[in-house]
């Protein structure tokens, strides 16, 4: 801990850690010091001049050490001739600032004029107008009269499109270099800089594709003026007309926290709608921080192809039919079915829609057929166990933690983590990468662990026999609370450790944080990686506090939430390996992603599906229910840090739309189940009852707010961005077994074989620009979406007459895709990386044999 | 008189190696590297009071001092920027007597220990310092550069960098970020270069000018106490004088600090050009107040200390002279587009100042200015310099209140005329002050760079 000062502000004496930025421990105790272009999130540059104080040190005796005294016993201030930048200062004893005289006032009114001799009076049609620290600054110092008297300003570029997503207004750019260094220092992506000097210096992006990087929306909010601005919003709406609306976003398990900012609106007839997609501060979450995917990926809440009524298949058609209909269609259905239905949750279903499902499952029979989709990830024991502890908080870590990143494309699965990550990297936590094939956090890894696809597990287990081998074993844990301890012991004699340096540099940290991803695993192999990872964090004690243990990159915003709620993918692959004659599929498009699934559910008897689309899985199906999607609806998700979250009704429904817990307890009502609840505020309170895990879930805690640091959005909008308030709640952790003394933990050896590798490998890759069900219907993001590809290495690209960007075809069993290739030097030898949900065609989910071949003229 | 640092005078040939030789050159890293410690080098530079000639006149052996002993890479680098209208001494020390700022460099880095030195020239530099590679080649053949240097088991080699045209990039820390390939602007500080963090490559790092690092080979040499004979005791040892502007010999002249003005430019430097009367003298390029042409100013000794007590600052010397016909309305415009136009932009006050300020001259020199531009002068570069994040801004205020204070009344007159003054230069001040996209490449105006 640093050592804690007294510096005295505007007269007052306070406690404060030493080396805390001024700028920041003024905030926090309650003094606003303006500033334009210092974010507490990124290092100081000292451009704007905005944060100006009188800074003076209490003069000290050099002889005794105690402060010198004036002739009334004060002590004597030494004071900086010149007013100084607070931002480039840090606190330290006997620091003494002032604020509010009538020097600094001046200052500061001087730097406004200054910036606006050269700004332009946009603020009438400026989208920042209304948010903008700007005008708020200059209301509250600014100077009431131009001195700059000439009858034009500063004539520059105002529709400058960086990329399709954000544009820059040259005039209205006041030079800050938030942006920049944004991207250069936090995401670490080279994408704009500087072009010119003086009057002249303006933001250019130096990319191809220009802007490149999943993170340019955060830029805008950041952006103290209107410079920025999102082709999604701008001229869209002005700020005071929106209501924000706290969400979650729908799309990856790191559940960032988003503020919908709605209004009332002319294109929908008057109705509510989302204008746009802002990040909403929580610190224990997404910081202020989300991906372009969550900023921008919203359109399908009011996509013209929703589907809008119920609709019952007679013959070869599809007849629209009311709720009562498909309600008591559905019962009759499941009646006759029974038990020898398969349902299938979607990932991001919400756990009240979840839990009502459940209870519909449990009236359909004994069997319980809990299916997940998409089936490649389980393990949730081992997150039952050893999941990362409550409060963890990567932005926390420092150089006695370290971080693993296995099995996963980290930046593509799971953006803002791997932004985390990556700026743990540069704090110097010992960050390791194990994959089969590169990626983008391998630049900023302490060291990676390449090894074979197939291999992660023995990876895993190598590291426990690494742990077992250096005597890292915590004693007192195993020997009071682990069970299946000698087992696993015996088990890692003698086995291999493919890379003990980098292991060590893992079991060497205070703090060991894991991030376990699917990429090229097998189910099965899958909950033996989890395992793996669950034993390495028991034996060496890395569970139950925070920034310790394990994480599960799921494919989706709500599988955590799924797995908790009875749900498995296990059961799903059970049901894919001997087909049920009913399906009842909730929000998920199992035949458009899966050519197994696609076959099977061809071949059903009967599909019934929730869904906002006509997915392929719809089109197979003989009864479709309109769910509603994320924005029409409320509701809980629980990240893959077990933090379950609020999302509220951000705007009107869809046609006859419902959402999908109210569908399922309709249909359970049909089947002799209970009233359905009139808000999920009450199914969660019955889940709170149920579900242990759940109890402290109450929407009154998740609703629960606290301050933050650093404080954004409200009347500090010159701080540090227009990142919104947190008013929805920052969401409860459910603790694991390691969090309850009284709990038990188990470990157990673990299988650790690869699979047979004949011939060449399809692996399913995920990447965060796909044509899911749901992201592909988000316009704006279209050109970020890449057209279908497998990527080859070259030997085997040779070996077929294979060449890069040429138009192939993936046999997989009897249907065929036709991809591009890119032959990039970057897949290893014997694999072929077949992105998920790219191809309109169904392809793989889990990795499989295939073949690659040339198409035939 | 011998030169000490232009010895190109007395001996044209001293830029070849072996001629440099012949004439001791060289001894002083030998002494330095053979007999003194590290240590012992940075005493005697300190002993010797010499001082910096980049400009802040700040003590060469107390900046060396500062270096960290137990850093592990640790840098010198040579400010060969040259950029301040009216110097051009460097040049002619980088081209007429290279290797001894090679070997004042190289003991710089031996006195700190430093794994490389880097000399950073200014883009013009061009065939200058390709023919500094030669030299540097040519010290290295001979053991005196590179690896293990005279024997000594100290290895450092040399290296020279160009600059793209900036004259920010003379400012030490701008330097430091643009020989590291980032934008050419000045950094926060501290960290300071000579701290961890603030140097270059973020190693601790001796930033010292052409001229200052020319000085020390001779002060190894002959000792500081020699070295203090010269020149005045705050102030000591030869400085190379700049003269130019209305001047009847123009050129560099190596004379010890401490001689007048008078003697200066009505001894050495042949008085004014064309038998005119001296109006004014800019002591140090454009960068420092104008001094009027008094008696007490031209009898005024050129130390450090003697020319800041009259208001302005010796810097690097470079001293242009105005004659009784100059116009010093136009002349305070030039400089203040010279400043617009080399304002780096990264902080307010100095890149909106300069530019607000530069409007005010453009309007000045098309006969339409008025009171409130006057008024503005005296406003706008006090509201700028004091807040700056490096010196240019305090640089850029200097002209313009040095002479709305001191000639009110050539101003007075610009605003009372109804014709254009210098219509021409007006239209020229506004091409790159307002043009539009036109300014912009087109690549850019699109987006990219
Ligand atoms: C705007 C600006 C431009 C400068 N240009 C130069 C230059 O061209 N050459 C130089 O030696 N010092 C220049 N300096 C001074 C350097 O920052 C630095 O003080 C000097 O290189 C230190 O060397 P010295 O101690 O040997 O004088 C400049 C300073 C500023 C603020
Ligand atoms: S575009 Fe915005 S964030 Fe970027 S430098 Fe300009 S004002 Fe700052
Ligand atoms: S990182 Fe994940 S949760 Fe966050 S905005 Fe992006 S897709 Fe959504
Ligand atoms: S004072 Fe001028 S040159 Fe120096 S940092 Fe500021 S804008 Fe750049
Ligand atoms: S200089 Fe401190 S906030 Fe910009």
């Amino acid at each position: 801990m640093a050592d804690i000062v007294t510096i005295t502000i505007d007269g007052q004496d306070f406690q404060v850690p030493a080396g805390t930025n001024l700028v920041d421990a003024a905030k926090m105790l309650g003094t606003d010091i303006p500033v334009f272009c210092y974010h507490p999130k990124m290092e100081p540059v000292g451009m704007c001049r905005m944060c100006l104080v009188e800074l003076g040190s209490i003069s000290v005796n050099r002889e005794t050490g105690e402060p010198d005294l004036d002739e009334n016993g004060e002590p004597v201030v030494r004071w900086f001739p010149k007013l100084q930048t607070a931002c480039t200062q840090k606190t330290y004893e006997g620091m003494v600032i002032r604020t509010t005289t009538e020097k600094v006032v001046a200052g500061r009114d001087d730097i406004l004029e200054f910036i606006l001799t050269s700004h332009p009076l946009d603020c009438p049609v400026c989208d920042k107008g209304g948010e903008c620290p700007l005008q708020n600054l200059t209301m509250a110092y600014g100077p009431g009269q131009s001195r700059f008297v000439f009858t034009d300003k500063l004539n520059l570029d105002k529709h400058v499109p960086l990329g399709e997503l954000i544009y820059l207004d040259r005039e209205r750019c006041i030079q800050c270099a938030r942006c920049v260094r944004f991207c250069d220092e936090l995401v670490g992506d080279d994408v704009l800089a500087f072009h010119e000097r003086g009057r002249r210096l303006q933001i250019v992006t130096i990319s191809d594709p220009p802007f490149d990087t999943k993170f340019s929306g955060n830029t805008t909010d950041i952006c103290p003026v209107g410079a920025l601005t999102t082709t999604d919003f701008r001229f869209g709406a002005r700020p005071w007309e929106l209501d924000e609306v706290p969400t979650i976003c729908p799309y990856c398990p790191v559940g960032c926290n988003l503020s919908a900012s709605t209004r009332l609106d002319r294109d929908t007839g008057g109705k509510k709608i989302i204008k746009r997609i802002m990040p909403r501060q929580n610190e224990e979450v997404n910081e202020i921080w989300i991906c372009d995917k969550g900023r921008f990926g919203h359109h399908h809440s009011r996509s013209t192809e929703r589907i809008l009524h119920p609709m019952i298949r007679k013959g070869d058609e599809l007849v629209t039919v009311d709720w009562a209909t498909a309600y008591a269609e559905v019962a009759a259905r499941l009646k006759k079915y029974g038990d020898r239905t398969g349902f299938v949750a979607g990932p991001a279903l919400s756990n009240e829609d979840l839990w009502e499902l459940r209870k519909l499952t449990r009236l359909v029979g004994e069997q319980r057929q809990r299916g997940l989709w998409p089936a490649t990830m389980s393990g949730i024991e081992a997150i039952a166990q050893a999941g990362a502890g409550v409060g963890t908080r990567v932005q926390d870590m420092g150089p006695g933690g370290a971080i693993l990143v296995i099995a996963s494309d980290f930046e593509e699965e799971a953006p803002i983590w791997w932004l985390q990550v990556k700026q743990a990297a540069d704090r110097g936590v010992k960050v390791v990468v194990a994959n089969a094939r590169g990626t983008k956090l391998d630049k900023y890894a302490a060291a990676t662990m390449p090894y074979a696809y197939g291999d992660a597990v023995a990876v895993m287990n190598g590291l426990a026999a690494r742990a077992r081998s250096r005597k890292k074993i915590a004693r007192s844990l195993v020997e009071s609370r682990v069970d299946g301890m000698d087992a696993l012991i015996d088990s890692l004699k003698g086995v291999k450790v493919p890379h003990p340096e980098a292991a060590d540099l893992l079991l060497d940290a205070d703090d060991l944080l894991i991030f376990a991803g699917g990429e090229g695993l097998t189910l099965a192999q899958h909950g033996e990686l989890m395992q793996a990872a669950a034993n390495l964090l028991i034996l060496t004690a890395h569970v139950g506090r925070p920034n310790n243990g394990l994480v599960a990159v799921w494919p989706g915003a709500n599988v955590q939430g799924a797995m908790d709620m009875g749900f498995s993918a296990e059961t799903t692959a059970a049901l894919l390996d001997d087909p049920p004659p009913m399906w009842f599929i909730a929000e998920a498009d199992p035949a458009g992603e899966d050519v197994r699934a696609a076959e099977v559910i061809a071949n059903a008897e009967c599909v019934v599906v929730t869904s906002l689309f006509m997915t392929e899985t719809a089109q197979q199906a003989d009864i479709i229910l309109p769910g509603q999607s994320f924005a029409e609806r409320d509701g809980t998700f629980t990240n893959g840090m077990r933090r379950v979250q609020r999302f509220y009704t951000a705007q009107g429904p869809i046609g006859d739309s419902l959402p999908d817990w109210k569908i399922f307890a309709h249909i359970g009502r049909q089947m002799g189940g209970d009233q359905p609840r009139i808000s999920t505020g009450l199914v969660m309170r019955e889940i709170t009852e149920k579900v242990f895990r759940y109890a402290d879930m109450g929407y009154p805690n998740l609703a629960r707010v606290e301050k933050q640091f650093p404080d954004v959005g409200g009347d500090d909008l010159y701080y540090g961005g227009t990142a919104y308030t947190n008013t929805g709640g920052l969401g409860v952790q459910w603790k694991t077994n390691a969090e309850h003394e009284q709990h038990r933990l188990t470990v157990r050896p673990v299988n650790v074989d690869s699979f047979a590798a004949d011939g060449l490998q399809l692996i399913p890759v995920r990447v965060l620009y796909d044509r899911g069900m749901w992201f592909r219907v988000s316009d704006v993001m279209d050109q970020r979406v890449p057209a279908p590809y497998v990527e080859l290495n070259e030997a085997d690209a040779a070996g077929l007459g294979i060449a890069d960007g040429e138009q192939i075809a993936v046999v997989l069993g009897e249907r065929t895709v036709e991809v591009r290739a890119r032959v990039n030097g970057k897949t290893p030898a014997g694999y072929a990386l077949l992105p998920m949900r790219l191809s309109d065609a169904p392809t793989l989910t889990v990795p499989a044999a295939g073949v690659v071949q040339k198409i035939e003229e | 008189m011998t030169h000490i640092l232009l010895r190109d005078l007395d001996i044209p040939d001293i830029w070849q190696f072996d001629t440099y030789v012949a004439n001791g050159g060289y001894e002083g890293l030998k002494k330095a590297v053979q007999e003194h410690s590290p240590q012992e080098v940075i005493q005697i530079v300190l002993e010797s009071n010499l001082r910096g000639r980049g400009g802040a006149g700040f003590p060469a052996g107390r900046k060396w001092s500062f270096i960290p002993q137990d850093a592990p890479i640790k840098y010198v680098t040579v400010n060969a920027d040259e950029s301040e209208p009216g110097t051009f001494k460097d040049r002619q020390l980088l081209e007429k007597n290279p290797h001894q700022v090679i070997e004042g460099a190289m003991i710089a880095a031996y006195a700190i220990q430093a794994a490389g030195v880097y000399i950073y020239c200014r883009g013009e530099f061009w065939d200058l310092a390709h023919a500094l590679e030669e030299r540097i080649e040519e010290a290295r053949q001979a053991n005196l550069v590179g690896e293990n240097v005279l024997g000594s088991g100290w290895t450092c080699d040399v290296y020279v960098h160009l600059g793209a045209g900036a004259y920010i990039c003379g400012e030490e820390s701008a330097l430091l970020n643009s020989l590291q390939g980032l934008l050419g602007q000045p950094r926060v500080r501290p960290p300071f270069p000579a701290q961890i963090g603030g140097g270059l490559y973020y190693q601790p790092t001796v930033v010292n000018n052409v001229e200052t690092l020319a000085n020390v080979p001779w002060i190894l040499v002959n000792g500081a106490d020699e070295y203090k004979k010269i020149g005045t005791p705050q102030s000591p040892g030869p400085k190379i004088f700049c003269m130019s502007g209305h001047v009847a010999k123009p050129g560099n002249y190596e004379l010890p600090l401490g001689i007048t003005f008078r003697e200066l430019i009505f001894e050495h430097a042949g008085g004014i050009r064309d038998g005119k009367e001296l109006k004014a003298i800019l002591p140090s390029g454009a960068s420092g107040p104008v001094l009027v042409a008094t008696d007490e100013v031209l009898d005024t000794p050129l130390t450090y200390e003697d020319v800041a007590a009259l208001g302005s600052t010796l810097g690097s010397a470079s001293i242009i002279l105005m004659d009784e016909d100059t116009d010093m309305v136009w002349a305070a415009a030039k400089m203040t587009h010279f400043f617009k136009h080399e304002s780096c932009g990264k902080c307010t006050p100095c890149r909106e100042g300069t530019y607000w300020l530069d409007r005010i001259y453009e309007r000045l020199l098309r006969g339409e200015g008025t009171q409130h531009d006057l008024d503005m002068l005296h406003v706008v570069p006090k509201q700028m310099a004091p807040v700056t994040l490096c010196a240019l801004g305090e640089f850029a205020a200097n002209p313009v209140l040095s002479t709305v204070t001191q000639f009110p009344e050539e101003y007075e007159r610009y605003i009372q005329r109804s014709d254009a003054p210098h219509p021409e230069m007006a239209d020229a001040m506004s091409t790159v002050t307002r043009g539009t996209t036109g300014e912009v490449p087109e690549a850019v105006a699109e987006g990219g760079a």
